[in-house]
Order: C-alpha cells, then structure tokens, then sequence
C-alpha cells in the first residue's frame, strides 16, 4: 500500500484533533466539513478540526485527499478553497461527484460514503503520479474520459 | 457610553439578500469577523463607520449576544448557516445565495452577501 505514495507530493497534512456532534448528520448528506483547531466555538459542532503541519496548497482537480483509511480523487475546486484552507483550516467537501464546483467552497468528489473520522487520523493532500487510489476494492470505476 | 451610528450594508456584485441596517449597542458592541487573514477591511469599515469594536473571530472566541454583527467569507456552506441560525446579522463578502445544509435559517432580513466596503454606507 505505501508504494502508491513514492511519487506524490504532499501539499497539505494535517491531524484530525475533534469530530464535533453534528459531522456525522452532515455526512449523511455526503458533506464533512473542516476547521482549524483554533476555530471559533460556534463552528466546533459542525465540523473536524485539525492541526496542520504542512499548509502548502489547497486541492487541485486530480489531487488525492487522504481521510484515515480513506482516499478519495478530488473532481472539482471552488475558487476561495485555497484561501480558505490555508488561513483557516477550512474545506467543504461534497460527495456529490459533480465535476464543476458549484459553490466557491466547493471540493467534491465521487459520490460515496465519506468516513467519520477521530482524533489522530491523517487529514492528507498528496499531489502528482501514485497519488491517485490504486485500484482500491468498491472504486474501480474509471473516471469518465471527456 | 459610546456614541454608537447605523450603517446599511448592502449586497454586491452577484450577492444577495439585506439590505441590512447595523447598529452596535453597548450590549452588542462587537463587529465579528470570522474570516482568514485578520479583520475583514468589510468589518473595518462597519467598525469605522459605527463606532463598533472590530473583533477577530479566530484569535479568541466572543460571546454571541455580544455580537452586532458577523463578517465571514465563506465558499457557501457551513458559515453562511452558522450565524444567521443563531439570529445573528451575517455580512458574507463572497456572492453566496441560501445553501447548505442550514440553508433554512439564511434570509434576506438576517444575511447579505457579496458586500465589499463601498456597499457599507452611513443609514
């Protein structure tokens, strides 16, 4: 399984610190929503916080994010993702597979189940060839070719 | 003891909702601004223009019936909800409509988006 990463490229890793009460309601609608651990209170509920030790670059189409166990291929980025997560933590992610972002928040992704994270689970962007999930049991689909 | 004034805060290029009318109190004294990169120049010029205290939601966190009213810049999913649920004025500088998953509680009474400082105006 490691090998698949030889090749990528990090651009953003971070660790899962709290899953508020409300994450798991919210993935019932495909949505997991992050924060900064330093976040405001209001926010603590709906959202997994974490702490970042690399804040290169937000997702690009392509990158793969890495959830725990879970990697999932990024389809489609808003155009205030990048802000978003590099001053504030901060990344909506849909599993809705649409290929345009339909907010500027915006990341999705395939539609499937997103997992519930806990405390001490990567939260991972890795970029470039061996990044994407290979050949992972229950995502063979190819993604459509235009 | 503060001399406090009104600003109407009006939405901007594609936004939507408000106009809305922000008047800091000494119970509500606080201009919120949940956003990346410090105060919001939006929450600066409501400060100005209001007398209110520019406050920075993410160095420490406020009361909210402090709050007068919040400044995000938020992609359109998770802020654009938090606030306004919570009854609070909620200025978005991105040109977001009603969405997400707490959709239901954005309306054109509590939430105006879009807003860059010149749609901020003496009332």
């Amino acid at each position: 399984m490691s090998g698949t990463d030889t090749a990528a490229r990090v651009v953003y890793e971070s660790e899962v610190t709290a899953v508020g009460e409300q994450v798991h309601a919210f993935l019932d609608h495909g949505l997991l929503i992050f924060f900064a651990d330093e976040s405001p209170a209001e926010l603590h509920d709906m959202s997994v916080r974490h702490v970042a030790t690399v804040a290169e670059e937000g997702p690009r189409p392509g990158d793969t994010i890495v959830l725990g166990d879970t990697r999932v291929e990024v389809l489609a980025v808003g155009s205030v993702v990048h802000d978003n997560l590099i001053n504030l933590g901060h990344l909506d992610l849909k599993a809705n597979g649409a290929t345009e972002a339909k907010l500027p928040g915006d990341v999705t992704v395939a539609k499937q189940d997103l997992p519930l994270l806990t405390a001490g689970d990567a939260f991972r962007i890795l970029r470039g060839s061996g990044a994407t999930p290979a050949g992972d049991a229950g995502s063979t689909d190819q993604e459509g070719t235009p | 003891m503060s001399d406090y004034k009104s600003v109407q805060v009006s939405k901007g290029r594609g936004g939507w909702g408000g106009p809305l009318t922000v008047t800091p109190t000494d119970d509500k004294p606080l201009i919120y601004s949940v956003t990346g990169g410090g105060i919001h120049p939006v929450a600066a010029r409501i400060a100005e223009l209001t007398g209110g205290e520019a406050f920075d939601g993410f160095k420490s966190s406020a009361p909210f019936d402090k709050i007068a009213v919040a400044v995000i810049d938020c992609g359109g999913t998770a802020r654009v909800g938090v606030y306004p649920m919570k009854k609070v004025l909620t200025v978005d500088v991105h040109a977001t409509s009603p969405a997400g998953p707490l959709a239901q509680f954005i309306t054109e009474e509590l939430f105006v988006s879009g807003v860059k400082p010149d749609d901020v105006a003496p009332a």
